[in-house]
């Protein structure tokens, strides 16, 4: 292909922070994960399940009678009750469901990738430190939880208060918002940082996948096993998903089980060490890569 | 070369555990273009990185623009394009959207990164692949891409890390032309780090060439490439040794050299000698002087002769005790 022989144009123009740059980090992961088609499948699947509620609250304004009961055998409650049951918590953690599977096959695109072909190195050559591509990298994880957890959860509250004429119901249940994104935030916080450290060592997507299961599933049955053979509750506390719900749910006050209300404490101490964890390992893989890519 | 240096390096030393990488460098880097040569592991790589803050020397100090190189993030970020040796493939991205994503990356906002990768692109020759994604670029329109990378944010200096290594001839005289289009038409500085020594030749005017860890050369390139004053090339026809014997008599040095099985020699004429008072020797010998050409060395000559001559670096753990325990923090 010949030269574009066209004339050299300078640019002026003011450059703005690395803070600002590490959006732009943010902004391509996103477009990266989306770009992959099989992560629209989980996506469609979470989509579905808040298309269902959708279509529930709509027909419990509109057709009272046929809508409540279907809402009540879904055991969603739209209006926390005096029991504390509240079924926005209930949408979040089936969402959640659907971001453990997301995270487990995007964590490649996510971070990766970058680690097995020198996106790191393009990415630090620009001037930013370490800590600008890890926090666009954590924001873009944060981004893809809450559009699947925290923004279809808000839209069925809002939606529930656009369709009825009760204007105390906004008033009441504000705290449904801030227990949502408190939950979420657990979510981004602990999910995020064990995913980029997992991405970092691991790079591709089956033994990410692999290893994310087994951390967050297989870690449930085993505690599971032990609790029901030793009759101690607190083996419960090795099923690291179990330990996210018991967390994300002191933000909404509701414990189903007494019990975890007990374990709360010890859940949120396993997990803030968990993610300490997480986040000097993926400290020393760049700090390494640096010196050595 | 009078103007400010933009970089500035003062006894700087850099180790990775107990390997060092870079020795005691001292240099003034002045706008222009300049050449980086020397073998692998002569600490070309690392010093770039030094230079693009991703490394903190581990002893010396290091300015950019005049600013300590810890101060200078913003400094490097606004004035300083790099373009990688390796690619960074970033997956499932067009070649529009890498560049404009290294743009955002200086600082540059999102539609100012955009419009400005548009025209980088049109300008490197890549307008019409600027949408296919960049994992289907050949290598020389990789290279490219890289360049449009740099560029796009109208840096004063270029960091280019080998940028026509694996191109075939035509990709490498075509990112050439890029380059002096760069530096004539557009005013650009070049830090050019390579071991492709002709490309220095043809792109640069100052060179610093590094041989494990140091700097055995940082000067202008032409008197490098100029032969020794009065050094000639010869080939003649007839009775040679009587004619070569009264011209070492005469104080000519002469090195005799068989070429494609021609009577040849490297002379060195003394000062005040021409070439006329060489071919009326060579009549009253009865030589016949087929050709005398000027000695004309390559760059590659003259770095290996250099790395030759310059003594070995002292081992690690040769060196003084206190100048590895200096801490990083006192490198700026």
């Amino acid at each position: 292909m010949p030269i574009d022989v066209a004339r050299y144009h300078g640019w002026n123009g003011t450059l703005r922070g690395p803070w600002y740059s590490a959006l732009a980090v943010t902004r391509t992961t996103l477009r990266q994960v989306f770009r992959r088609k099989v992560l629209w499948v989980l996506l469609a699947l979470g989509l579905f399940n808040f298309l269902l509620y959708f279509a529930l609250i709509y027909a419990s304004t509109q057709l009272p009678r046929v809508g409540d009961r279907l809402l009540e055998r879904m055991d969603f409650v739209v209006r926390p009750d005096a029991q504390q049951r509240n079924g926005y918590l209930r949408f979040v953690e089936q969402q959640g469901l659907v971001v453990m599977m997301l995270l487990a096959f995007a964590g490649s695109v996510i971070i990766g990738a970058d680690f097995r072909q020198r996106g790191v190195a393009f990415y630090l050559a620009h001037g930013l430190h370490p800590v600008h591509y890890l926090w666009g990298k954590w924001l873009a994880v944060a981004v893809l939880l809450a559009l699947v957890t925290a923004l279809p959860a808000l839209v069925l509250f809002v939606e529930y208060g656009l369709f009825t004429t009760d204007w105390d119901y906004w008033w009441q249940n504000r705290a449904v918002v801030s227990s949502v994104l408190g939950y979420v935030l657990v979510m981004a916080v602990v999910l995020g940082v064990l995913l980029l450290a997992l991405g970092t060592w691991l790079h591709k997507t089956v033994p990410i996948a692999i290893t994310w299961t087994s951390l967050l599933v297989l870690s449930g049955a085993v505690a599971g096993q032990l609790t029901r053979s030793t009759g101690n509750r607190y083996w419960l506390l090795l099923n690291l998903w179990r330990n996210v719900r018991v967390v994300g749910r002191w933000f909404f006050g509701y414990y189903p089980r007494p019990e975890d209300r007990l374990l709360a404490p010890w859940a949120a101490l396993i997990l803030g060490g968990l993610t300490a964890l997480c986040a000097a390992l993926l400290w020393w893989q760049l700090v390494r890569l640096r010196r050595w890519d | 070369m009078g103007e400010v240096p933009f970089v500035q390096m003062d006894q700087l030393t850099h180790r990775y555990g107990t390997t060092v990488a870079l020795q005691e460098v001292s240099l003034a880097l002045r706008p222009g273009t300049i050449g980086l040569v020397g073998n692998n592991g002569a600490g070309k790589s690392t010093l770039l990185k030094i230079l693009l803050g991703m490394l903190r020397p581990t002893q010396g100090r290091v300015q950019v623009f005049g600013v300590p190189l810890r101060r200078a993030r913003d400094q490097l970020r606004r004035r300083f394009g790099y373009m990688a040796e390796a690619t960074a493939v970033l997956p499932l991205l067009k070649g529009v959207e890498y560049v404009a994503l290294s743009g955002q990356l200086y600082g540059m906002t999102r539609r100012q990164a955009f419009r400005r990768a548009h025209e980088v692109l049109g300008y490197v020759g890549l307008g019409e692949l600027r949408y296919r994604r960049v994992d289907e670029y050949s290598r020389g329109n990789l290279q490219r891409l890289k360049l449009a990378a740099a560029l796009v944010h109208d840096p004063e200096v270029l960091l280019l890390d080998e940028p026509t290594n694996g191109l075939d001839p035509p990709g490498r005289e075509a990112m050439l032309a890029l380059l002096h289009d760069l530096i004539g038409q557009g005013g650009k500085s070049v830090l050019l780090c390579t071991h492709l020594l002709g490309d220095v030749e043809r792109l640069c005017r100052h060179v610093v060439m590094l041989d494990r860890g140091r700097v055995i050369y940082d000067g202008p390139l032409a008197p490098l490439l100029q032969g020794q004053q009065g050094q000639w090339e010869l080939r003649w026809r007839g009775p040679g040794e009587p004619w070569l014997a009264w011209l070492r008599n005469q104080g000519v040095q002469v090195q005799p050299s068989q070429n494609n099985h021609q009577a040849a020699a490297v002379v060195v004429l003394p000062t005040d000698w021409d070439t006329r008072r060489l071919f009326q020797s060579a009549l009253e010998h009865q030589v016949v002087i087929q050709s005398l050409v000027p000695v004309e060395r390559n760059l590659e000559s003259v770095f290996l002769q250099l790395a030759r001559s310059s003594p070995a670096p002292p081992r690690s753990e040769e060196l003084p005790a206190q100048q590895l325990a200096e801490v990083a923090d006192d490198a700026d």
